[in-house]
């Protein structure tokens, strides 16, 4: 059995809503805050299960099989094996300096930092193994056969090579770190290629390297300008006070809106470029978002938490509101200000900002899916189950560190 | 007698979907393609998934991929041979999403206050070896940095003395380094920083200073501080990003600020056994007071803002309790005579064999 998938329609397409999803997302939220936060690994599966499950590649949707108690398991073994040393090395450290021996202490600490970025490139490598692993299409998975250590050696090294001739070559260390990942994971019997050009990344990476010097340049071009046209008295009735005005406006400009308008014509360009150099099998991807659709997408995000922050702040100024002079009294006499209504004012707030982050995970899932496309054919007799090591992997160690696989 | 149902399936082995007939015979099925037949399998075995919109699927137990999905309603006759399904998972779905969450409140709550309360208890438990060792620890001989001379120790031992009953449990040691600070610290040890007597006008100052520190000793603090942070640790860190954290500040603030007016009560009473004035204390923490701008702050909602993020109770406030403490017309005696005042104050000056500063140039 073959089947075609040519240019129309979509071959993966997205078939949820986010009023449904929302029906997932509150319960998680409640669930979330009466386990002081112990549910979100439950939590997260069943997002995911809503999510995979409406997600369609060519004729089936996706099925994700992960299990709460995974990511549970796997987030107390970092926190014994890996939190409680860290905490407990602070503590030496501390002693060190105290009795002094900065320079055993600054070893110590430059061993931890170093081996906190090993374990950060391994973490990738595992959340996106285990989510391949767990991920089911027709009832064939993916995963990997590598662990994933030389990987976390990769990670330091070309980190490190890209910082070298200052950050410069990030978007080479990033996008070869891509390849090397994706490369060493397969779906069923196929193994996935990935070569995407780096190359390709480079105008728009000095474009969001220059940024910051473009602003610099144009606030001291500013400066001078306003000086040679004299400093009066009043700072702010002269040209010069004009000019600190703009300098001021320019900078915000640059640092809330230039900066991270750069960045995201960045990353639309890495994702478009690293997917659409993804292949297995005979399929070949291709993503298809631009740079006005993560612009969108972006303030979209911003839209929802400031609502979200918002609503967060209410219940608080309501309980402050209540009572300011007491409050007040209570803070300036060092009395515990420590209250019932106080600590529900806190939980209450953690609500709309834990369902924000979950909506916003939606819409990330949803702009992936939309945006992606898929060409060529599978052979689903030949689409075999993955050999892939699997009881093992959810359970291991640092897929807790399950942070944003891809 | 065999049932016939239809239902869609992969086999876990390849992507392609079947189209097949469940067969059922008692316990156990067969799964019917045409002329191809699998199975038995049984059906305590089939473990729910999923709804996939009108779809219930099925997994198998031990068969990596393995599905079955039933269409529609399911035939009531195969109703009882299914697992039930599943919403939220085991507990929850058994109880209710309402009734479980209270169940989770109460726990949580109980566990909340396990952890703030329990320090109290247990901080006297922990073994003062135990505490001792801890103490060295952290601290040794901090780098050699501690003061020393005849004259200045025989000062500062007279100072303690006078303040507390048991002076042999306590290691009060003046470390040279110009801050102006003193801290507890595990096992009963007290240091005084060097910046501390420099700046002090007399050595009432330091006495209520120094028996303030004592408090917390006494009190426990530092052992309970320690449990309690890492109690609020460990239960709050199941919440992710800032709810918890913030959380937790708030929780252990207040505890360290309820912890400083203990300890500040206790140096009161020191104070008033000892016969030592509180006027030098509330002189220092005038000057702290300048210091950190408590004093300046008129502003009620500044204030306010201010205490609440801080570990201590304001400066300011602390300077009218000391000041409110005062005997008008008592016969105060100073802490130490001036001989004995200017040996402390000048030990770390005198001591050839100190070493200052961090040992790396912060200042």
């Amino acid at each position: 059995m073959t089947e075609h998938q040519g240019k129309a329609p979509s071959a993966v397409t997205f078939h949820g809503s986010w009023t449904d999803f929302a029906k997932i997302a509150l319960p998680n939220v409640l669930l979330t805050l009466v386990t002081l936060g112990i549910y979100r690994f439950w939590a997260t599966t069943r997002e995911r299960q809503y999510l995979w499950s409406h997600t369609r590649f060519i004729d089936e949707q996706l099925e994700w099989t992960g299990r709460g108690i995974e990511l549970f398991i796997g987030f107390i073994m970092v926190f014994f094996l890996l939190g409680l040393p860290l905490v407990v090395m602070q503590l030496v450290i501390n002693g060190l300096v105290f009795q002094g021996q900065p320079l055993l202490a600054g070893m110590i600490i430059f061993a931890m930092i170093l081996f906190v970025f090993y374990l950060t490139g391994l973490a990738y490598f595992r959340a996106l193994r285990y989510r391949l692993s767990r991920t089911y299409w027709r009832g064939i998975r993916g995963g990997s056969d590598d662990e994933g250590f030389t990987y976390g050696l990769s990670y330091i090294w070309k980190n490190v090579v890209a910082a070298i001739p200052l950050y410069l070559l990030y978007p080479w260390a990033s996008m070869s770190l891509w390849n090397e990942r994706w490369s060493k994971m397969s779906f069923g019997p196929y193994q996935f290629q990935s070569n995407a050009d780096w190359k390709a990344l480079m105008k728009r990476y000095l474009l969001f390297y220059l940024v910051p010097f473009l602003l610099f340049v144009g606030a001291i071009m500013i400066g001078i300008s306003a000086a040679a046209s004299g400093a009066g008295d009043n700072p702010f009735s002269t040209a010069g006070g004009v000019a600190a005005a703009v300098m001021i406006i320019f900078g915000v400009l640059g640092i809330y809106i230039l900066m991270p308008l750069a960045a995201l014509l960045y990353y639309s360009k890495f994702m478009r470029v690293a997917i659409g150099a993804l292949r297995i099998g005979d399929l070949e991807f291709d993503f298809t978002a631009r740079s006005p659709d993560w612009i969108l997408y972006w303030l979209g995000n911003l839209a929802i938490w400031m609502l979200a922050y918002g609503a967060a702040f209410a219940p608080f100024s309501i309980f402050i509101a209540a009572d300011p002079t007491q409050f007040a009294q209570q803070l300036e006499a060092g009395e515990s200000i420590l209250s019932f209504g106080l600590v529900i004012g806190i939980l209450v707030a953690i609500i709309p900002i834990a369902f924000a982050s979950s909506i916003i995970r939606y819409r990330r899932w949803k702009l992936f899916v939309v945006h992606t496309e898929a060409f060529g054919e599978v052979n689903l007799d030949r689409m075999t189950q993955s050999t892939t090591q699997s009881a093992s992997h959810g359970e291991g160690l640092l897929d807790a560190f399950d942070v944003g696989a891809i | 007698m065999p049932m016939f149902f239809d239902a869609w399936h992969f086999d876990g082995q390849s992507a392609v979907r079947r189209n097949v007939e469940i067969e059922a015979r008692g316990h156990q099925f067969y799964l019917r393609e045409q002329d191809k037949q699998s199975g038995p399998f049984d059906f305590a075995d089939l473990r729910f998934l999923e709804n996939k919109a009108d779809t219930k699927v099925y997994g198998l137990e031990g068969r990596d991929g393995w599905r079955l999905g039933l269409r529609g309603n399911v035939p009531s006759e195969l109703v009882p041979m299914l697992p039930a399904a599943k919403t939220y998972g085991g507990l929850i779905d058994r109880l209710g999403l309402g009734k479980a969450s209270l169940v989770f409140a109460g726990i949580s709550a109980a566990v909340v206050a396990v952890v703030l309360f329990s320090p109290q208890w247990l901080a006297p438990l922990v073994p003062s070896s135990v505490e001792q060792k801890l103490g060295d620890a952290l601290v040794g001989d901090f780098g050699g940095r501690f003061c020393d001379t005849p004259q200045g120790k025989a000062a500062l031992a007279k100072l303690t003395r006078s303040l507390d009953d048991n002076p042999q449990d306590l290691q009060v040691e003046v470390a040279n380094i110009d801050m102006l600070n003193a801290v507890a610290l595990p096992g009963g040890k007290v240091l005084l920083f060097q910046g501390l007597l420099s700046q002090a006008k007399s050595p009432d100052e330091v006495a209520g200073v120094l028996a303030h520190e004592i408090g917390h000793v006494r009190e426990r603090h530092v052992m309970q501080g320690l449990l309690r942070q890492m109690g609020l640790a460990v239960v709050l860190g199941g919440f992710d990003g800032s709810g918890g954290s913030t959380l937790n500040s708030m929780l252990s603030t207040t505890y360290t600020r309820d912890s400083e007016r203990e300890a500040d009560e206790r140096s009161l009473q020191a104070l008033k056994r000892a016969n030592i004035s509180p006027v030098g204390t509330a002189d220092f923490f005038n000057r702290l007071a300048a210091m950190d701008g408590s004093g300046d702050i008129k502003d009620r909602q500044a204030r306010t803002m201010a205490s609440y993020s801080s570990s201590h109770p304001l400066s300011d406030e602390r300077r009218k309790l000391f000041e409110n403490a005062v005997v008008k017309g008592a016969a105060y005696k100073p802490a130490l005579t001036p001989d004995e005042w200017r040996e402390l104050k000048t030990m770390c000056a005198q001591d050839k064999d100190v070493k200052s500063g961090w040992g790396f140039d912060i200042e």
